[in-house]
């Protein structure tokens, strides 16, 4: 079902996470929004660690997580719930949001600004001060939540195809702003190392890896002045790191994640990207130090 | 592919057109410099360098300059843009190479950022190998070389390969040789103790005493198109190549002379590009003359190869300072529907929420998806009259944007301007229609100074067998600020044109509403099927995408 949540249950159902590296004072900032009661909303582009972050909080204070992905195709059944009809009785079966609401743990609302406007002026109705929602759809019973009940938003920038605005009523709701960008080189190399460590993926030399995050970070100032049509993530940086310590040499891991994205959009523009790869790493498939432990 | 076989295939190709050059190496040079304002230009005279004053110009020989096939050629240019990137990026201070301290300072540090830029861009080992096996065969024989500038030219090839070409008297030879011992160790202090340019520069008095020179000795421009076009074969690349690595064994050591020669790594690159468009995305002039002669080309307005339509020639114009990061994105997600072409929208009679009672019944979709997009073809014309000066800038700023929005829309368009120059009325060619959008295209827009009166209808005219010889646009979107001077020529003008099938619309801008709603009564009087006013030169691309996108008739 598109825009379906996901109940991870807790710290202990949760997948283990790599381990939140906060860099900016992120966690920090979500930490205080969470104590103050105040809900947050996580800004950045794709692949910063916006949902690491989230996950990793709710883990370290051991809360139940709750997860929707919103799409275009998300609808308020998906939030508040749909009536069931089951032996020639008719039911309700509740959404996320109101679940949450009842259990008080954590709701993480993924990529909300890329829903249609009168799913987010219905998920309004719960954000605000009152924090209850009124089940129109059911029978009519209001539902108020659970103390201590906290929800954190993501947005991606609003030049990311699918996305829109929101509107100002529901950005007030989220009074703590964070922005996530791509980390610097350092902390991106620890990020890595710290994923590559929990994934129990061989490790990569020192050389290798720093040369896989200057091409990141140099494609990603292409794409800001728009020079290139498309940003690596932390994903991609991730992956190559994955490809590497698999035993994959350099240059050949850093076409694969890096470079060959390029092709969709040309080959003028898969040339651009190709011709800093091979002056970093060689012609394709050369370069590296063949990975290997650090 | 086979040695044979790709030298066939490089050969068959042409070679990059200036456009394409422009583009990559203005691309590459920003990336390997870490210099966003860098640009790429081409000379007849001299070598490769950077200039000594300016932001981040870097200088190369024109592809004609050079020797050897396309191929070759295109990898010269290369390590030339990768070397003087470097130069950029590493250098505090770059001399000019006329007189002799800077030549020897230059030389000195063109190997100093070499060895470190090696070690951030290790791919380019072979392409630097094979750059400096032709710099090597470019260099005079010594011989040739007339009085003291001899000494420095065989400073320079003894420092710079390790040995020298051609004779000189022994005592010269001697100075030559314990002139570059030093600058070899000033050259590796420098990297060993991370030394910059400054503790280089006080290095080069002694070096100059050593060759008995005056340190302002002007020095003779090397003349790198020796032998220009002719082919490098593979035999004379693997005599050469030991002999120009000489003073660099430690460097290059793992470079594989085949690897050198081939140039693998850089064939798919050349290949895209000398093979788009016929040299560079219809940039070259070979290209162009191909285009006009085969009087085809794909959409937007066509391949507007008249001689009265000229484009701008200067490659060294900053284009960044036209572009409004802010304004272009903003567009951009305003349009960016209409680059999937696609939009989804709730069914209006659906009501806000999916009821399934509803969508038994009536089987309707709560979701539909519609097609959205623009189908007409382009032209652009840009008044750049005097009147326009004073606010050329913003004026620019906005057309670029219309024109990056066009391209990441995907809609055929070519882009034209008017202004006067030398007391001639001028019709430049900012984009042809079956060109790519691209940085050389925006260096021709950000170059055209505004200036003249505004003769629409000569402009008309000699846009008009232009723009039939390839694909007759949908739409021509005037921009103009000003009252033509012969209004009753225009409407003549704008009467041909609809004749044979062009919406004609215009949009007229102004200081202020009243200025501006005045210029577009004006114009509606001169027979435009639109005609629209603006204020605030900020709204230009959004206006004209409305043009284009509601007023284009479809193909």
């Amino acid at each position: 079902m598109s825009g379906a949540g996901v109940g991870e249950g807790g710290a202990g159902a949760a997948p283990a996470p790599a381990g939140y590296l906060d860099w900016n004072g992120a966690a920090g900032l979500l930490a205080r929004a969470h104590d103050a009661g105040l809900f947050a909303l996580v800004i950045g582009p794709k692949g910063t660690g916006k949902t690491t972050l989230v996950r990793e909080f709710a883990r370290a204070r051991a809360a139940r997580l709750d997860s929707i992905n919103f799409s275009l195709r998300t609808r308020e059944s998906h939030l508040v719930g749909s009536k069931t009809l089951e032996g020639g009785s008719v039911g309700f079966d509740e959404g996320l949001l109101v679940r949450s609401m009842r259990e008080g743990g954590i709701l993480y609302l993924d990529e909300i600004n890329a829903a249609e406007a009168d799913v987010l002026l219905r998920l309004d109705e719960a954000l605000d001060d009152r924090r209850q929602i009124v089940l129109k759809e059911s029978d009519g019973s209001t539902v108020a939540a659970a103390a201590g009940w906290f929800v954190v938003a993501t947005i991606n920038p609003l030049t990311h195809v699918g996305t829109k605005e929101l509107p100002p009523q529901l950005l007030s709701r989220f009074p703590v702003r964070i922005r996530l960008e791509y980390p610097p080189p350092d902390a991106e190399s620890e990020i890595v190392r710290r994923h590559l460590a929990a994934s129990g993926a061989g490790g990569i030399g020192d050389a290798d890896l720093s040369r896989g995050i200057e091409l990141a970070n140099t494609l990603r100032q292409a794409a800001a002045v728009e020079e290139l049509e498309y940003a690596p993530s932390l994903r991609e940086t991730i992956s190559y790191a994955r490809l590497v310590g698999g035993g994959m040499g350099a240059g050949a891991a850093a076409e694969a994640v890096f470079g060959n994205v390029y092709a969709q959009w040309g080959g003028l523009e898969f040339q651009k990207a190709a011709d800093v790869i091979s002056s970093m790493f060689g012609p394709a498939g050369g370069g590296g130090d063949g990975g290997g432990a650090a | 592919m086979g040695p044979r076989e790709a030298a066939e295939t490089a050969a068959a190709l042409p070679e990059v057109g200036p456009d394409g050059l422009v583009e990559i190496g203005t691309f590459l040079a920003r990336r390997w410099s870490g210099r966003p304002r860098a640009t790429v230009e081409f000379t007849d005279r001299g070598h490769a360098r950077t200039a000594p004053a300016g932001n981040g110009r870097i200088i190369v020989p024109r592809q004609g300059r050079l020797r050897g096939d396309g191929l070759q050629k295109y990898r010269q240019f290369r390590a030339s843009v990768w070397r003087e990137s470097m130069r950029l990026s590493l250098c505090g201070r770059i001399l000019s190479d006329d007189h002799a301290f800077g030549f020897i300072l230059n030389a000195i540090e063109s190997r100093r950022v070499e060895a470190l830029g090696r070690r951030r861009w290790p791919g380019m080992d072979p392409e630097l190998a094979f750059s400096q096996t032709c710099r090597w065969m470019d260099r005079p024989l010594l011989g040739s070389v007339y009085g003291r500038a001899r000494l420095v030219e065989g400073f320079y090839q003894h420092f710079a390969f390790g040995g020298v070409k051609g004779e000189a008297a022994s005592n010269q030879l001697d100075r030559i040789a314990r002139a570059s011992a030093a600058a070899s160790a000033a050259l590796g202090r420098a990297l060993d103790e991370g030394l910059g340019t400054e503790w280089v520069e006080g290095e080069v008095p002694g070096i100059i005493r050593t060759l008995g020179i005056d340190s302002l000795l002007t020095v003779p421009v090397a003349l790198p198109w020796s032998r220009p076009a002719l082919a490098i074969s593979a035999d004379d690349l693997r005599r050469a190549l030991p002999r120009a690595l000489r003073s660099r064994e430690g460097m290059f050591g793992r470079v594989d002379p085949e690897e050198a020669a081939g140039g693998d790594a850089v064939r798919p690159e050349y290949e895209a590009l000398a093979g788009r468009g016929g040299g560079g995305g219809g940039g070259g002039r070979r290209g162009r003359r191909a285009a006009a002669d085969a009087a085809a080309g794909p959409g937007g307005g066509g391949g507007a190869e008249a001689p009265w339509i000229t484009e701008p020639q200067r490659t060294d114009v900053d284009e960044t300072a036209i572009y409004d990061r802010d304004l272009i994105a903003g567009l951009k997600r305003r349009f960016k529907e209409w680059k999937s072409g696609w939009s989804e929208a709730h069914v209006e009679s659906g009501g806000d929420e999916f009821d399934a009672e509803a969508h038994v019944d009536g089987h309707a979709p709560f979701l539909a998806d519609s097609r959205r997009s623009v189908r007409a073809r382009a032209a652009i014309l840009l008044d750049h009259s005097s009147s326009v000066a004073s606010v050329q800038s913003e004026y620019k700023k906005a057309a670029l944007a219309l024109c990056e929005v066009l391209a990441y829309l995907r809609v055929p368009f070519s882009a034209y301007a008017f202004s006067t120059a030398d007391r001639a009325v001028m019709c430049w060619q900012v984009k042809s229609g079956g060109q790519r959008w691209n940085s050389a295209c925006a260096k021709r827009l950000a170059q055209i100074q505004a200036n003249g009166s505004t003769p629409l209808a000569d402009v008309y005219a000699r846009m008009m067998p232009a723009l039939g010889s390839g694909g007759r646009p949908d739409v021509l979107l005037t921009l103009t600020d000003g009252e033509p001077s012969d209004p009753d020529a225009v409407r003549s003008a704008i009467r041909a044109f609809r004749a044979a099938g062009t919406s004609m619309a215009a949009i007229g801008f102004g200081p202020d509403t009243v200025r501006a709603t005045a210029i577009a009564s004006n114009l509606k009087g001169l027979g435009y099927d639109r005609t629209l006013a603006v204020s605030r030169l900020g709204d230009i691309p959004g206006r004209a995408l409305a043009v284009i996108g509601g007023g284009g008739r479809g193909r």
